[in-house]
């Protein structure tokens, strides 16, 4: 494989998805950060982080707090629109909803750690680590946001559920947290930061795109369906235009394969230039096509 | 003279000598021949009225008065058995007239005179001439006779004196009679004793005395202080006349040290000097001193000395002595601790001024005061846990600053401790007594609020109903010298943290809460709580115990009066989450077995607990073999 062709841009993640990981992500350190200072008061840190901001800063702990939740409840409603409303949503989550494929995939995965099997399970668009993270988000996010809500707004829910639903609220709140938070340090941050393969960092999240060659290691799958679809595309032209004999195009590793974006709903394109990134977003702003787990 | 007059006196005359001729003729026959010196005869002539004689150019009544004669002693005598040397027949009856000698007759009773003041002094000068008394008529009128002769302004001072009323005569003193005599300055207490027997006995026992008899004239004796002959008895006169006559006088008491006249000057301006009553001073010099029997202040016998003093001031100021006496201080003076203070230490010595109206005695000053003796390592004092206690703090106390504010009506040491009842803290009676404190702190004009919140709460009734020795009053929380207002920054209670600390010092103590089998956890529960995890964090709103429990009011929730009885709950929460007013409250608010107290949060917890030990564990096991074969494959 030329090295060239290796370094051939796939759309993973357009602006808006960016963006609304964005906001995710920082509002979501800013809570665990403002959070956790509140329920470990003497730790190192958080007396370092406090005496940064002098005298109010428990105060301003809790503003930023609920700054961030208002964010994060925004976002979320926003994605869900998005999902609904956006073909590219629509598409985004059917590509992100379980499969049975999912369950045979973790137990591949587990009989290749253990050397059972040489072959190691391909993955499409999602794989089940990037479905679990998703769906553990989403899940967190109504969890928190509604216990959240219920500390927040304690005048409003404390005659309604009384000091013991406060209790439980509270209770759910905090472990939420602490499950949450691990979720994402030894889970997401493990796949897109310290994972071998893609170690320094999985640069997406801000880029957009992956590379053929990280494609093809981590969604064959959806490499060899966007293909499949490209040589459909390149067949009808050929056939169109010069009626020539066929060409054979299934294989993936098909040297000079153009990449025609053939987008059926949607449209992609990078051409195989390797262009700059500056290229991908006004495309990818139209109707983006790749999604990073999250 | 008048010519009826001359005829008149011939008429009597040729009477006379008639009456005579008839006299003589009557007589001479067969009676008494008559006598040339019979007394009869020296009558004849001389009971005339205006019988005179020439005496030196002088012309001299030579009338002796018959009846007078008759009736005094010498009437058995014959008029010459004293003037002797006479022809009466001639006239004059002498020439060299020669003065009548008593001792002819009265030899023995004559002696003592020619010894004594009187040698000098006719006898007739007391006796008079014709009409001699008989010596106890003289005696009766001794004392007129005497001030016939003694007629000076400071002797007749005696007509007014006491002595005169009481029938205390010169005699009394000087003796009398032929043994009158000056009375000398070393014989004057002996004379005085004679019948002020007691005080003579006092007198000779005092420092007067003492340097009396060491040749020092300046000392007094009893006529120094009262008089000689006017007898002063006011106390008032005596002392400002007598005593300060010479303790004031620079020379005789010469420096500023005690004894001198500018230590005793002060007493001049002290209360004892300026406040009357019923017409004296309070208190003069006797009052402290004693009278008679005043000693030098070094003497143990001294009225003044420390060991004394209590019951020489105690003679006006008896309730304070009695308070005194058993206070601490009293106690250990009456040990012989020589370090105790008396009556002296605190209030001075001449210079004793009022408490209420003094500078001395300002709330302030007495800070001072007290401190002299109770400064740090001087006379360090411990508290019941034996803790060393500094007074000293008392000085950054807000009792002080407030005092040197002007509000007057801030606590200094006596208002705590008492004046004169003041007592050691184990003392039941003492009002620092942990029992006495509170009523101490809420006596009128002070914390009355505080105490009537405090009466009634738990922490009362443990300490005064259940005899709980531990159980708080108001200086365990507020502490003992160093008492700080609320508000500020470095007191302990200041803060919520220190707040919690401070109750949690009893109720998050193990030994505590067995012993007085308190509820445990409170303090836990209370920190794991967001109340307490604001407080750790710093909040200033965030509620702490006294926000729920109160301060001084405390009581369990089963009382209906406590703030966190079911009933007041939710004004309580109220008073920060308007919405709990409407709110139940149907789990404890301090979680301590949440299996039995709140079951579902005890579910959810560890439902949790174990999502995330099971979840992350299942991710970790994943990323672990994962990165291992990932690893592997790279190398």
């Amino acid at each position: 494989m030329s090295s060239k062709k290796q370094q051939e841009k796939y759309l993973r993640m357009t602006l808006n998805e960016r963006i609304q990981h964005f906001f995710l992500l920082t509002s979501f350190i800013t809570l665990v950060i403002t959070g956790f200072a509140l329920k470990f008061p003497e730790a190192l840190w958080v007396r370092g982080l406090f005496n940064l901001f002098g005298e109010n800063a428990f105060e301003l702990r809790g503003d930023v707090h609920r700054i961030a939740a208002v964010i994060m409840v925004a976002v979320s409603f926003y994605h869900i629109f998005y999902v609904i409303l956006s073909q590219r949503g629509r598409k985004f989550i059917i590509d992100m909803w379980f499969r049975k494929q999912d369950l045979t995939d973790l137990n591949n995965a587990f009989r290749y750690y253990i050397g059972k099997t040489k072959v190691r399970p391909k993955f499409g668009r999602f794989s089940y680590i990037e479905k679990a993270e998703y769906w553990a988000v989403a899940w967190g996010t109504i969890v928190m946001g509604a216990t959240g809500g219920v500390l927040w707004f304690e005048n409003t829910f404390l005659p309604v559920i009384s000091n013991s639903g406060m209790d439980i609220a509270t209770a759910i709140h905090y472990y939420e947290a602490i499950l949450a938070s691990l979720a994402i340090f030894v889970w997401h941050f493990y796949f897109v930061i310290y994972n071998p393969d893609v170690y320094p960092m999985n640069k997406a999240w801000f880029k957009g795109y992956l590379t053929r060659e990280e494609m093809e290691h981590e969604h064959p799958l959806e490499l060899e369906e966007i293909e499949k679809e490209q040589a459909k595309e390149t067949k009808k032209e050929n056939i169109r235009k010069e009626d020539t004999g066929k060409k054979d195009i299934k294989k993936k590793d098909i040297k000079k394969e153009e990449k025609k974006p053939a987008p059926e709903e949607i449209k992609i394109e990078k051409d195989k230039k390797e262009d700059k990134g500056n290229n991908n977003i006004p495309a990818e702003e139209i109707n983006p096509k790749k999604d990073a787990g999250k | 003279m008048k010519p009826g007059y001359k005829f008149l006196r011939n008429i009597l005359f040729g009477l006379l000598v008639t009456g005579t001729v008839v006299f003589i003729s009557l007589f001479a026959a067969g009676y008494v021949k008559l006598s040339a010196q019979n007394t009869e005869a020296c009558f004849a002539c001389h009971e005339d009225p205006d019988l005179t004689a020439d005496r030196n150019g002088k012309k001299v009544s030579m009338y002796v008065n018959p009846a007078a004669y008759k009736k005094s002693v010498h009437s058995m005598a014959e008029c010459v058995d004293c003037h002797t040397g006479y022809n009466p027949d001639e006239l004059p009856h002498s020439k060299t007239p020669v003065k009548v000698d008593c001792k002819s007759c009265h030899q023995e009773s004559l002696k003592g005179i020619e010894a004594g003041v009187h040698k000098q002094v006719n006898c007739y000068d007391c006796h008079t001439k014709h009409d001699v008394a008989p010596g106890k008529e003289i005696r009766v009128n001794q004392t007129q006779n005497c001030q016939k002769c003694h007629n000076t302004k400071g002797i007749q001072q005696y007509k007014t004196s006491i002595h005169a009323k009481k029938n205390v005569g010169c005699e009394g003193c000087h003796l009398g009679g032929h043994s009158s005599k000056k009375i000398s300055k070393n014989e004057v207490a002996a004379t005085c004793g004679k019948c002020h027997g007691s005080h003579e006995k006092n007198f000779n026992n005092s420092v007067h005395q003492t340097v009396l008899q060491s040749g020092n004239q300046n000392a007094p004796t009893c006529t120094d202080c009262h008089g000689s002959h006017q007898i002063l008895t006011s106390k008032m006169t005596i002392e400002s006349q007598s005593c300060l006559k010479c303790h004031l006088d620079e020379k005789l008491f010469p420096g500023e040290g005690r004894g001198s006249a500018k230590f005793v000057a002060d007493y001049k301006t002290s209360v004892h000097a300026s406040i009357e009553k019923g017409g004296k001073e309070a208190a003069g010099c006797s009052d402290c001193h004693g009278d008679h029997m005043i000693q030098d202040p070094n003497n143990p016998q001294a009225s003044t000395i420390r060991a004394k003093m209590l019951e020489t001031c105690g003679k006006c100021h008896q309730q304070e002595v009695e308070h005194f006496k058993k206070s601490q201080h009293g106690t250990e003076l009456m040990k012989g601790n020589f370090k105790a203070p008396t009556c002296a230490s605190c209030h001075g010595e001449h210079n004793i001024k009022s408490v209420v109206s003094s500078k001395e005695f300002t709330k302030l000053n007495q800070v001072e005061l007290c401190l002299s003796c109770h400064v740090d390592q001087k006379l360090p004092h411990k508290n019941y846990k034996g803790e060393e206690v500094l007074i000293s703090n008392y000085k950054d106390s807000y009792h002080y600053r407030a005092l040197q504010e002007g509000k007057l009506n801030a606590a200094t040491c006596s208002d705590c401790h008492g004046a004169h009842e003041m007592k050691k803290f184990d003392d039941p009676e003492a009002q620092i007594y942990k029992k006495n404190i509170a009523k101490t702190c809420g006596q009128s004009d002070c914390h009355t609020k505080q105490l009537g919140d405090y009466n009634g709460s738990i922490h009362e009734q443990s300490l005064l109903d259940k005899n709980n020795p531990d159980a708080p009053t108001c200086n365990t929380c507020h502490g003992n010298h160093q008492i700080l207002k609320k508000d500020e920054s470095e007191s302990r209670i200041a803060s919520s943290k220190g707040l919690v600390q401070l109750c949690s010092d009893c109720h998050n103590s193990v030994e505590m809460t067995e012993k007085y089998d308190l509820p445990t956890g409170r303090t836990e529960s209370y920190l794991e709580s967001f109340h307490g995890l604001a407080v750790r964090g710093g909040s200033k709103v965030a509620a702490n115990c006294e926000s729920c429990h109160g301060n001084h009011n405390i009581r369990p929730s089963t009382d209906s009066l406590s703030t966190i009885s079911k009933k007041n709950l939710p004004e309580t929460c109220g008073k920060c989450h308007p919405g709990a007013v409407t709110a139940f409250f149907n789990t404890p608010i301090h979680i301590v077995k949440p299996e039995e107290e709140n079951p579902w949060m005890y579910w959810v917890t560890n439902f949790y607990i174990f999502m995330i030990i099971a979840v992350i564990g299942g991710m970790v096991l994943h990323n672990v073999v994962d990165f291992s074969k990932k690893f592997k494959k790279k190398k």
